[in-house]
């Protein structure tokens, strides 16, 4: 393929079997239940017609995606700083994506990419738009190459051509790598939550799926329901916790090892170039400037093991209940040493943030959580307890209930803190991981204070600093501390003239 | 730290967000929040009526029924009536003031060169009285975004060619360099 983006041109030919495999596993996912089904429940001379038809749904795909392939066309206009998608073979679409919004490119290889030898590249773009642009097939050398011009822009002009070029490539040295220890011991002591929600909508899916496929046979009695309720009344409850716990741990391992396996981050002319993947091999190339917020977080386990979870918020799509997207615009680097955490910063930041002015919330803090978190559902329990004998036994819990919640609020207060210096507004907060969100002051989109009548005398007060990556609340400062703040960071804000991305 | 604490006295001497005078939307603003209030109220009265009447159980008595809702609708009116004194805004040479809110009195505070758009936003029962809603809107989402409800069409046009104008300015100077 060519080198040079400045006229039309198609994606490498491997693309038709790519595209071809893409639309036929969409095909497959949808329709897989009424097949089975179909295949089940049809009689023997139907099935011939049945093998005919997906015959015909297989071709109509190939034929579908040669054109599709014939008709996406992509160029890099120079002179307008614009990348141009040309696509779609019923619907014509042209997608103008000027490079100045770019803000990170990722070349991915899929298990059929790979097997094929080519790339996926995508394209991100920031603010409102959710048009994601992806190039399905691209040769590596090209990949590269492209993925510099859409990033650097007018910088790039002057790229030598591809024989400089791809030396470098090869003989980068990753300043990070974590090995596969690390990772177990990143797999032992974080993302629970994520993993909680993986294990139960895998058995959700695991009941829904068993229910549908008995109730194609017609047999559907409620088998699926007696025999958990029996498993419920034969094994113990502690039984089932530890088991839980395990399996936990178990999928926490595994899918930190499909994720972050082989992790690397090295440097690449201004950028950060990112590698992890276990099956499916993801890059990604990320200018330090775009990022709107980095964090780390240590929690107990993690500081004894000496090591930390850093993570880099890049702007949103402004749509924050797409997991798909948040996943997108946050990059995580599990497992880093303090050493590595520094160096990141420093490539991130520029420098390490020291000597901060430390804000501290009011005891008012602490009032709201107690009464609502500790109080309130002890106080249900005990009103439970005078009317209803059957709960009475389960005291100790309540009691275990309400210490644990107050010593969480408590360490909530402890933590929830706000530094600031110069050049940094530095985010202490957390339970049980402590995470330390750092942000430019002109990375700041707006901010909002807001004061309860009732705290107006004891000059108690909050703030919310809203970047494009999320928000950055400090809660029950003091007010007129956080005034003289807010006033500072406008000024920051509106004497400098540098860019937010 | 000591380089901190010399940026303290500095700080002092900025120019204070909090001191900065607002303007209160326009007095008949008031007029179009009664007229919208009046309107859902009527129709949800109007269908809890119905329900009522359609509804063979024993029913309490309707008077005390119509005196809750008019409880309800008083109170309603009081709550929006303090929010509205609460409202107000204000433009800088560099950022753009938005306070509003009755129990947690909120101020938000969006520099000039961080806003991605403007919008301006005529209601029907607005228009008639020559009111329009300002909306200001960031990169920093949903909540930082502001809605000045209440201002006379003509100056929020003002209004907005300014803030769009310095945008556009402040794009050109950044070109430049």
């Amino acid at each position: 393929m060519e080198n040079d983006f400045s006229k039309p041109q198609r994606q490498s030919a491997a693309g038709i079997i790519i595209m071809a495999g893409y639309s036929i596993q969409q095909v497959v996912r949808a329709l897989i239940i009424p097949f089975i089904v179909f295949a089940v429940k049809a009689e023997r001379a139907h099935l011939l017609y049945f093998f005919a038809g997906a015959g015909v749904l297989v071709l109509l795909t190939l034929i579908y995606s040669y054109f599709n392939y014939l008709k996406f066309t992509f160029f890099l206009d120079d002179k307008k700083q614009e990348f141009i998608i040309n696509k779609g073979v019923f619907n014509k679409t042209l997608l103008t994506i000027p490079l100045e919004k770019i803000q990170q490119v990722n070349i991915n290889q899929s298990l059929l990419q790979k097997i094929i030898g080519v790339y996926s590249l995508q394209i991100d773009t920031a603010g409102g738009a959710d048009k994601e642009v992806s190039i399905k097939a691209i040769n590596e050398a090209s990949a590269y190459i492209l993925k510099e011009h859409l990033l650097n822009g007018k910088k790039a002009e002057g790229t030598p051509s591809l024989d400089e070029e791809l030396p470098k490539l090869n003989t980068e040295i990753p300043f990070l790598s974590i090995s596969p220890a690390t990772l177990l011991k990143v797999g032992l002591t974080s993302n629970y939550g994520s993993s909680v929600a993986l294990l139960i909508g895998f058995a959700y899916a695991l009941f829904h799926n068993t229910k549908e496929i008995l109730r194609a046979f017609d047999t559907d009695n409620g088998q699926v329901e007696a025999a958990i309720e029996k498993g419920f009344t034969i094994a113990s409850i502690g039984f089932l916790v530890i088991a839980v716990i395990f399996i936990l741990l178990i999928i926490n391992i595994i899918r930190t090892f499909v994720k972050y396996y082989d992790f690397k981050i090295s440097k690449h002319k201004h950028s950060l170039l990112i590698s992890t993947g276990l099956l499916t091999k993801k890059n990604t190339l990320l200018s330090p400037n775009k990022v709107q917020i980095t964090t780390y977080s240590q929690n107990y386990f993690q500081r004894k093991f000496n090591m930390l979870n850093l993570s880099l918020k890049q702007a949103d799509s402004g749509n924050p209940k797409d997991p798909k997207d948040l996943e997108k615009s946050n990059l995580s680097i599990p497992g880093c040493s303090p050493a590595e955490k520094d160096e990141i910063l420093k490539m991130i930041l520029g420098n390490i943030p020291n000597h901060a002015k430390t804000f501290a919330p009011n005891f008012r803090f602490i009032n709201l959580p107690i009464i609502f978190s500790a109080i309130l559902p002890v106080g249900i329990y005990i009103g439970l307890w005078l009317n209803i004998p059957e709960v009475k036994p389960f005291y100790p819990l309540a009691i275990a209930y309400f210490v644990i919640s107050i010593i969480m609020i408590y360490f909530s207060y402890k933590r929830h803190r706000l530094m600031v210096n110069q050049e940094f507004i530095i985010k202490k907060s957390g339970i049980w991981d402590v995470s330390f969100e750092h942000i430019f002051p002109h990375k700041i989109q707006a901010i909002t204070t807001f004061q309860y009548p009732w705290h107006k005398n004891v000059d108690v007060g909050h703030v919310n600093l809203h970047t494009a990556a999320g928000v950055i609340h400090f809660k029950y400062g003091s007010y007129t501390e956080i005034k003289n703040l807010v006033n500072y960071w406008l000024y920051q804000v509106e004497s400098s003239d540098e860019d937010w991305m | 730290m000591q380089e901190f604490t010399n940026e303290t006295i500095d700080l002092e001497n900025l120019p204070k967000y909090q001191d900065v005078v607002l303007t209160a939307p326009n007095p008949k603003y008031w007029n179009v929040i009664v007229i919208n209030l009046s309107i859902i109220l009527l129709l949800v009265g109007g269908g809890l009526a119905t329900l009522f009447y359609l509804v063979d159980d024993e029913k309490p008595n309707p008077l005390y029924l119509l005196a809750g809702y008019l409880l309800f609708s008083a109170l309603l009116f009081t709550i929006h009536r303090l929010s509205f004194k609460k409202r107000g805004y204000a433009l800088r040479e560099k950022d753009i003031i938005y306070k509003h809110g009755l129990i947690a009195e909120t101020t938000t505070i969006i520099p000039i060169h961080r806003i991605q758009h403007v919008a301006l936003d005529e209601g029907i029962t607005s228009r008639s009285y020559g009111l329009a809603t300002l909306q200001i809107f960031t990169a920093g989402g949903q909540t930082g975004h502001i809605h000045i409800a209440g201002i006379e069409v003509e100056k929020a046009k003002i209004i907005k060619e300014a803030l769009v104008k310095r945008l556009d300015l402040l794009e050109n100077l950044t070109a430049e360099q």
